[in-house]
């Protein structure tokens, strides 16, 4: 078996790979200060870190993963986006989601409130996990990007690469979007049955990952820290 | 992770936490998830069961987003994760670069299968009106949840890198 040309040359250890090809020309793209290498978090090719210009995209040159997206609204926006989902996790907390009403009797449901009903049920394991899954984890999220944003912007010292090594893999386990499908399927099911409606806390639920999602999508490249997908840490 | 990936079985994980999947496929789907009485009308749903009955309610688009979800979803990762496996024996693999965006594209689907467990949660928590109506979580929905965990953590603990020639880490024979 014959290795193909697209694959290039094997990378030993060590050895830099010229800066991965972007979208629109990416060569005046100046060289980050920092030694660190990237490493393609899916097939393992390693890069050189490139300052990207906004709207440019860095893909692996060897498996084609996106590695990197420019930053496309100015710099402040991931943190103003991650405060504001900070923000309204609170609300969306503490009011209704849903409310059902049957019988004369109104009954209202917090995102916590499923929770506390599998807890009730005997299931405390999937109750945690939902608790993980669906309010701790999005919560902790944002409070740990806030925190890398900021040791960025106000230029103290480089956070801790096992910080980001964290907020990778819980961004794995936090799908408040997930959650988000959930309640709109449970609308629509209970629709029948009894009369139901949503809630504030639902648009505040949702502002929440609507904030995530923009916050953690510059967030890849805002800091390129050297750090593969199966825990290594290399620098 | 990196201990378990390497060596003469570097899919001993990848395979154990798939393999544990596919036996709690079994209780996940044949056990009741949700417990309904509305009206001392009482009946209790497995995952199927649910889906069946979100058809006949008329709702044909949320009875496909859940299927999709909550069956489709666990047997198409526990299949690709299968195919991965096998084609991870001939290394270097022509099509690595497919294979690669297989394997992102499981790895971005899978957590659309907690669907039915938010879902499950959600209508006890609102549907509690003593005994005029009720829902309640039955313990198939943590068979069920245990699938999507471990095929969650099946698909992290596969490194798609032993599909492309080089693999730096360990000490792989050719």
């Amino acid at each position: 078996m014959h290795s193909r040309a697209e694959s290039g040359p094997p990378a030993p250890a060590g050895i830099k790979n010229p800066p991965p090809p972007s979208d629109e020309s990416g060569d005046e793209s100046e060289r980050l200060p920092s030694d660190g290498r990237f490493i393609c978090r899916l097939c393992g090719y390693e890069h050189q870190p490139v300052r990207l210009a906004r709207g440019e995209r860095a893909v692996c040159a060897r498996c084609g993963a996106t590695l990197a997206k420019g930053v496309r609204d100015g710099a402040d926006v991931p943190l103003a986006f991650a405060i504001t989902g900070l923000i309204f996790a609170l609300p969306a907390a503490v009011l209704p989601v849903l409310t059902a009403s049957k019988f004369g009797n109104e009954h209202s449901a917090l995102i916590l409130s499923g929770v506390a009903a599998l807890s009730h049920g005997g299931l405390q394991p999937i109750a945690m996990l939902v608790l993980i899954c669906g309010i701790l984890g999005p919560v902790v999220l944002l409070a740990i990007l806030i925190a890398l944003l900021l040791t960025t912007r106000l230029g103290a010292a480089p956070p801790p690469a096992a910080l980001f090594l964290f907020a990778q893999q819980l961004s794995r386990w936090a799908m408040p979007e997930v959650h988000v499908l959930a309640v709109l399927v449970a609308f629509a099911k209970l629709g029948d049955l009894v009369t139901i409606s949503i809630g504030p806390g639902l648009w505040f639920y949702g502002g929440m990952v609507l904030s995530i999602v923009i916050a953690w999508r510059s967030f890849d490249l805002e800091i390129p820290a050297p750090v593969s997908r199966h825990g290594e840490v290399i620098s | 992770m990196s201990s378990a990936s390497s060596g003469r079985f570097p899919h001993a994980r990848v395979v154990a936490l798939a393999a544990s999947a596919v036996v709690m496929l079994v209780p996940a789907n044949l056990l009741p998830v949700i417990s309904t009485n509305i009206s001392g009308e009482a009946r209790t749903d497995t995952i199927y069961s649910g889906i069946v009955g979100l058809w006949q309610q008329g709702l044909w688009g949320i009875a496909a987003i859940v299927f999709t979800a909550s069956i489709l979803v666990p047997f198409l990762k526990l299949a690709g994760l299968t195919s991965l496996l096998i084609a991870s024996h001939w290394r270097p693999n022509r099509h690595a670069r497919q294979l690669t965006r297989f394997y992102a594209g499981l790895d971005f689907i899978g957590r659309w299968s907690m669907l039915d467990v938010f879902l499950v949660g959600l209508l006890s928590g609102l549907v509690q009106f003593g005994s005029l109506a009720s829902i309640e979580p039955r313990p198939g929905i943590a068979a069920f949840a245990t699938v999507v965990v471990l095929t969650m953590l099946a698909t992290q603990s596969f490194d798609p890198r032993v599909l492309w020639p080089t693999h730096q880490r360990g000490s792989l024979t050719p």
